[in-house]
């Protein structure tokens, strides 16, 4: 008996907002079989129009909108802000309240990256056992947070000037304690997970990027930094305390979701180091310097400030009318970003309907940051 | 003597039932905005939700609670509100975080929807974002209304 | 390409290609402008890329100055050599908001042309897809970011 001749139709499906896997955002996927031949990412679904609400907030008060913009990384988006807002009213910082202000940065970066190393696990094969394990390591540096300004995850720790308050007594040894720990957590990560056979097989040459794919398509953070390009602001350009630390820039040649997953998790390792070095060697002195709570600014003065958070760039551009409120505030997103680069992927090379959780959370996408 | 027996064995059952229905409140795996986090802490093995029965869930049909954690645009309140419109009887919906109830740090966006304005909301849990221990008072809440309003005898007062 | 230092990229711009932008000016360690021309921008932008090697497209925005009538198109770029952040700035009337798409060199402000469009209503010709991207798809309610929005809620 012959069979009927299988013809090849495009099948769009609509990956939504209610998924266990797919985030606050719907992808729409145009598949051929198992082959996706175009991916078109519908963003949107949590647009709070921050850069509006910006305009109608003082400088001190607009800290509050902009740090809920990736909930588990505020530090260094908040610092992105403030920095910028110090440079447009001239302000200056003192030496330690940079440097408390890198111990907050790289807190903030390994927990994100433990959020995306948990959720690119978990999209593998649904094993929410090592996104559980996750969820408990950050609760060591939430904990911290908590002794040191009262709040879990949003805590408006930096302000124009410096920091809110002091590190408390005794807080240096819990860093390093923390820091202890988490170094033997890692040693299980990556037995458990890295070097997994199984684990490679499924990430090992999946949504490969290279080099000048990656520059030509604006890839940012690990996403560039795992396609061999060693760019990172904290290095390009230091700000707070990174000009007097010692870290390296991770890069990875391949481009896959391996080499992405590495470059984050060896970040985590750097992010380790600096914290150590802070904790031994902080200087002393004030931490803020002494500003009016509701300052004035100069008219017609324009700051950028980009900052390296977790997931890439971020810059800030404040424009100022003399005003005590800003006169437009421009964000640099990180996460929209690497969407189009995830847009783009399916015309790269060959994606398969399977790879594509695991890719979109390669990428690590914050789909709060990439809406604003 | 038939209506001497029968009225504690409804009592019984009344209490079986609810007592069922409200240590397996499965809620619709569902996150709006950036509450969401602590709603996974609260997953996690510390404050661990599951010994309250509480299970997210992928699929609409299956569930009996919506838990909008976070802030609600226009693009999203749609979605709000298929889902509610989708799930089936009795169902409940809990308000997690300041921004669905009153629109939280964005009360004066163009682009922010308060829940309210979309389906009819039974526990509202204040916080940005709640602490995990908020999270769980408000799911016990639940559990109160739900022992209290669900039971054999429901609507029929 | 050698690397050139931030004064000396002004310079040659503005000897060698002066009829194709207005100004260049140094703001201060990595942050140079350039304010091009509206008609000219496309080559300008093509001479940035291949010459002086700004290969890496950032971002893009806008700002609505409704006092001086105008609005202001910033592109924001990168390049992988001597890391240092170039704007290239567009003025355009406010009463005729419309420009060349830069989608035709670097692909990457395809995303970022359309939120400006959604959000100032700024027409950019060429460009593949301009839709909405971030406000939903039955949008009526105008242009947000501009200074004269008058949605729900916003206090004057």
């Amino acid at each position: 008996m012959s069979e009927p001749e299988i013809k090849p139709e495009v099948m769009r499906i609509s990956w939504g907002p209610q998924h266990p896997m797919s985030g606050q955002t719907r992808i729409l996927i145009d598949v051929d079989g198992e082959v996706v031949r175009r991916i078109i990412a519908d963003i949107g679904f949590t647009h709070r129009g921050i850069e509006k609400i910006l305009e109608n907030r003082t400088f001190i008060q607009g800290i509050v909108p902009i740090e809920r913009m990736v909930m588990a990384d505020t530090a260094n988006i908040a610092l992105g802000y403030v920095q910028a807002v110090e440079e447009a009213l001239g302000i200056e910082v003192p030496e330690r309240a940079k440097w408390i202000r890198s111990l907050i940065c790289e807190m903030g970066r390994i927990n994100s990256h433990l959020y995306a190393f948990g959720l690119q696990v978990e999209c593998t094969g649904y094993f929410p056992a090592v996104f559980l394990w996750t969820t408990v390591d950050r609760e060591v540096l939430l904990d911290l947070f908590e002794k040191l300004t009262g709040a879990r995850w949003s805590y408006s720790f930096f302000i124009p000037g410096g920091v809110r308050a002091d590190l408390p007594e005794g807080f240096r040894d819990e860093v390093r304690r923390a820091v202890r720990y988490l170094r033997r957590r890692f040693q299980d990560y990556w037995d458990a997970m890295v070097e997994n056979p199984l684990f490679e097989m499924r990430n090992r040459g999946v949504g490969v990027l290279s080099r000048e794919d990656a520059i030509r398509l604006g890839a940012t953070g690990p996403v560039l930094r795992g396609s061999g390009v060693d760019m990172d602001v904290r290095k390009d350009e230091p700000y707070a305390a990174y000009g007097d630390l010692d870290f390296k820039v991770i890069t990875e040649k391949e481009g896959d979701c391996l080499a992405r997953l590495k470059v984050r998790f060896h970040e985590i390792e750097q992010s380790l180091n600096i914290m150590e070095q802070i904790a031994d060697e902080i200087p002393g002195g004030p931490v803020r310097t002494k500003v009016p709570l509701f300052p004035r600014s100069k008219p017609g003065v324009e700051a950028l400030s980009r900052v390296e958070t977790a997931r890439g760039e971020l810059g800030v551009h404040i424009f100022t009318d003399g005003g005590l409120k800003p006169y437009r505030v421009k964000i640099n997103s990180p996460t929209l970003r690497n969407m189009y680069v995830f847009e783009r992927l399916a015309e790269l090379g060959r994606v398969l309907v399977a790879d594509l959780p695991v890719i979109l959370y390669s990428i690590d996408p914050w789909y709060l940051d990439c809406d604003r | 003597m038939a209506e001497r027996l029968t009225a504690p064995i409804y009592g019984v059952v009344d209490y079986l039932l609810t007592w069922a229905r409200k240590f397996s409140i499965w809620p619709v795996h569902f996150v709006t905005g950036c509450c969401s986090p602590e709603f996974m802490q609260v997953s996690g093995s510390r404050f661990d939700m599951e010994r309250l029965g509480v299970l997210p869930f992928a699929s609409v049909r299956q569930c009996d609670c919506l838990m909008v954690v976070g802030v609600i645009s226009r693009k999203m309140g749609e979605r709000v509100k298929y889902l509610y419109e989708q799930m089936g009887e009795p169902k409940f919906v809990v308000s997690v975080g300041a921004c669905p109830t009153g629109r939280g740090p964005f009360y004066d966006s163009y682009a922010t929807v308060a829940i309210d304005d979309l389906v009819p909301v039974d526990v509202y849990i204040p916080g940005c974002p709640p602490r995990p221990e908020a999270i769980i008072h408000g799911l016990m809440l639940l559990q109160e209304k739900i022992r209290r309003e669900c039971g054999f005898r429901a609507g029929k007062e | 390409m050698q690397a050139r230092s931030e004064e000396e990229l002004v310079e040659e711009l503005k000897r060698e290609h002066s009829e194709l932008l207005h100004d260049a000016i140094v703001h201060r360690s990595k942050r140079v402008s350039v304010i091009a021309k509206r008609e000219r921008v496309l080559e300008l932008a093509r001479i940035l890329r291949d010459q002086y090697g700004f290969t890496q497209p950032v971002s893009a925005g806008a700002v609505d100055y409704i006092k001086e009538g105008r609005m202001q198109m910033i592109y924001y770029l990168m390049n992988p050599k001597t890391r240092f952040m170039l704007m290239l700035r567009v003025d355009l009337p406010r009463d005729d908001p419309r420009m060349p798409s830069i989608t035709e060199i670097w692909d990457a402000m395809n995303f970022h042309e359309r939120e400006a469009w959604e959000m100032f209503g700024i027409n950019f010709e060429g460009h593949p897809n301009l839709t909405h991207l971030l406000l939903p798809p039955d949008w009526r309610g105008g242009y947000p970011l501009r200074k004269d929005f008058r949605g729900e809620g916003i206090r004057p």
